[in-house]
């Protein structure tokens, strides 16, 4: 019985430590049938079960050495960041290098330092060491705000495009073509008037417009449902395999395995890119 | 034998203990470990053989392969890939000169 | 672009452009039946008030795009004058109705001179506004700061010292001259103090924009825009 509820614990922690439910469901079929065979006490053979399922997730959350596809060129490099509010040290010496056609996440608890990391990289927020280097145009989507309230979306679009010298036409076509891919169709809707996930679309699609070279995008999946965050994720990945630089700041970790880099800013750990 | 040490000399070896005691055969977790345990290199725990094996599958050196066994549920089997058996005989020749090394500089120091 | 952008966003909020046409309306009428001339200077306060005030929330509402609009390329004078100039028009199309009230409604005054005070205003409050807003980051604040200024001016005695240093003198010193008919000394005096005042205001926005939207110094773009 003791077994059953070490078991069930780890399931809960592995799912926690963003194991998928696939990996998760066989590794504890593999930890109940060694309990049962040596009858040792599971407390004994494997350690409390948050430990090994960081083991677990630890052996399993770098990157796959099966996809090993060539990177580009540097797109971006952060180097040694470190950020102090007051006398609280948020990042201290962090680290992060992405290529051309690379997707990175910055993981961590909240209050880790994840979205002041990525506002430092956009040049937003000053870092008090380090530098950064950007190789090219940068899109940003921050977790809330960055859109103007009594504004259209095809508006948004023609203002953002506006900038990185895109026509106004083709800024409202390129908007309502990424927004298809998020299962969204702009009206002319104001943006205040938008539910939280929709504006985080239309958050999203700004990032995108005009095909930045780097993603910086912190939690935009907020307010998804299940598809759109599906959707999402495919959205990255086609960003990736354009050769895009992204960098995803997250706290969902079960699409780990399918990013190229992993930047865990836990603990206060002076977090080094996997 | 202190073992602290020995736990820690384990770790630098123990992926490689495994390869090889998977090249003699298929075999499932707790078989390892008590192979391994037979051996003479002491208790090794689920906690720690686990994560090694999900690393020599995430890097391709085993292949896993459910199987059931006699009247109780699944098994998890694993099985040298290729790719292991290549690493397992480059580390091994490694092995034989680095213990060597070790061994030649610990018997000078009794001998004297 | 971010001017048309932020006419568009300005012409939805049709609560508070109804009361930015009112207010000045209700200044003027508070003051119309004891003392026409007193009317005017309400009316001309009134109106730089309701554009600072309507400058003070374009400013609050374009606070959480500019970062990205930066990002996405513009340079950081693109983005005030863009608001300026929206503003601006803003302001003439605010004025112009209460330039022909003064003219149809009151006589003997100076009535170019008064074009000159609304044009200054036109000029000068959309920056005042634009600037506290870049220096107070909550509107409830900068609100309140608009309030003083505008309430000083009405009761200091423009000929004192001090009144010269709020933002509107201008506006008392030429209305002396068009409504009390004044000497020359008065008009060119508000002239001058209302250009300076421009452009110190200006300058106090360029810098307040420039360290808000400044990039980083630990950041360097190889190959991308600005």
């Amino acid at each position: 019985m003791r077994h059953e509820i070490w078991l069930a614990a780890l399931t809960d922690e592995l799912r926690r430590h963003g194991v998928g439910p696939d990996l998760a469901g066989h590794v504890v079929a593999e930890a109940a049938g060694h309990l049962r065979d040596s009858g040792e006490a599971p407390l004994r053979a494997f350690g409390p079960p948050d430990t090994y399922a960081a083991a677990v997730a630890d052996s399993v959350g770098g990157p796959a050495l099966a996809r090993s596809v060539p990177a580009g060129p540097v797109r971006l490099r952060a180097v040694d960041i470190t950020k102090r509010y007051g006398r609280r040290t948020v990042l201290s010496g962090v680290s992060l290098t992405v290529h051309a056609g690379q997707v990175a996440a910055v993981v961590g608890a909240n209050g880790s330092g994840k979205s002041t990391f990525l506002g430092i990289c956009a040049g937003l927020v000053g870092a008090d060491a380090g530098r950064v280097e950007l190789h090219g145009t940068v899109g940003y989507c921050p977790q809330a705000g960055g859109t103007a309230d009594f504004l259209q979306a095809g508006e948004h679009f023609a203002l953002i495009g506006a900038g990185r010298g895109v026509p106004r036409e083709a800024a409202v076509r390129d908007g309502a073509r990424r927004a298809a891919a998020l299962d969204w169709a702009p009206g002319d809707a104001q943006a205040r008037h938008l539910s939280g996930g929709t504006r985080q679309k239309l958050n999203l699609v700004l990032a995108g417009l005009g095909d930045p070279d780097v993603l910086l995008l912190d939690e935009p999946y907020q307010g998804f449902d299940r598809g759109t965050y599906l959707d999402f994720w495919h959205e990255v990945w086609r960003w990736r395999d354009a050769g895009r630089a992204v960098v995803v700041v997250t706290h969902l970790l079960n699409q780990l395995d399918r990013v190229d880099v992993v930047l865990d800013l836990s603990a206060g750990s002076s977090g080094v890119a996997a | 034998m202190d073992v602290d040490r020995r736990a820690q000399w384990l770790r630098g070896v123990l992926d490689l203990c495994v390869l090889g005691l998977l090249a003699r055969g298929d075999s499932y977790g707790y078989e390892l470990a008590q192979s391994l345990q037979a051996t003479g290199l002491g208790a090794i725990q689920g906690g720690t053989l686990y994560p090694v094996l999900l690393r020599l599958q995430r890097s391709g050196l085993v292949t896993v392969y459910w199987r059931e066994g006699g009247g109780g549920p699944a098994r998890k089997y694993y099985r040298i890939s290729p790719a292991g058996v290549g690493v397992l005989r480059e580390a091994s020749g490694q092995w034989a000169a680095f213990a060597g090394g070790v061994g030649a500089i610990l018997s000078e120091r009794t001998a004297r | 672009m971010v001017a048309e952008m932020t006419l568009r966003e300005t012409a939805r909020r049709r609560g508070v452009l109804v009361l930015l046409l009112v207010l000045p309306l209700a200044f003027y009428l508070a003051r119309r039946g004891d003392h026409l001339g007193q009317s005017i200077r309400f009316v001309c306060l009134g109106l730089s008030w309701a554009l600072a005030t309507a400058a003070l929330f374009v400013g609050s509402a374009a606070r959480s795009l500019e970062p990205r609009l930066r990002l996405s390329g513009y340079r950081t004078h693109q983005l005030f004058l863009g608001r300026l100039l929206a503003l601006w028009a803003l302001g003439v199309a605010l004025s112009a109705p209460y330039f022909v009230l003064i003219l149809v409604d009151q006589q003997n005054v100076r009535y170019a001179a008064i074009a000159v005070i609304m044009l200054l205003g036109v000029l000068v409050a959309p920056l005042f506004g634009l600037a506290v807003s870049a220096l107070l980051p909550r509107d409830l604040e900068g609100m309140l700061v608009l309030l003083m200024v505008v309430g000083l001016q009405m009761i200091l005695d423009p000929a004192g010292s001090a009144s010269r240093f709020l933002p509107f003198w201008y506006s008392r010193e030429i209305g002396t001259y068009a409504i009390d008919h004044t000497s020359a000394d008065y008009f060119d005096r508000g002239l001058l103090h209302g250009a300076v005042t421009a452009v110190l205001l200006l300058a106090v926005v360029a810098v307040a924009f420039g360290i808000r939207l400044r990039r980083r110094p630990h950041v360097r773009i190889v190959g991308g825009l600005s």
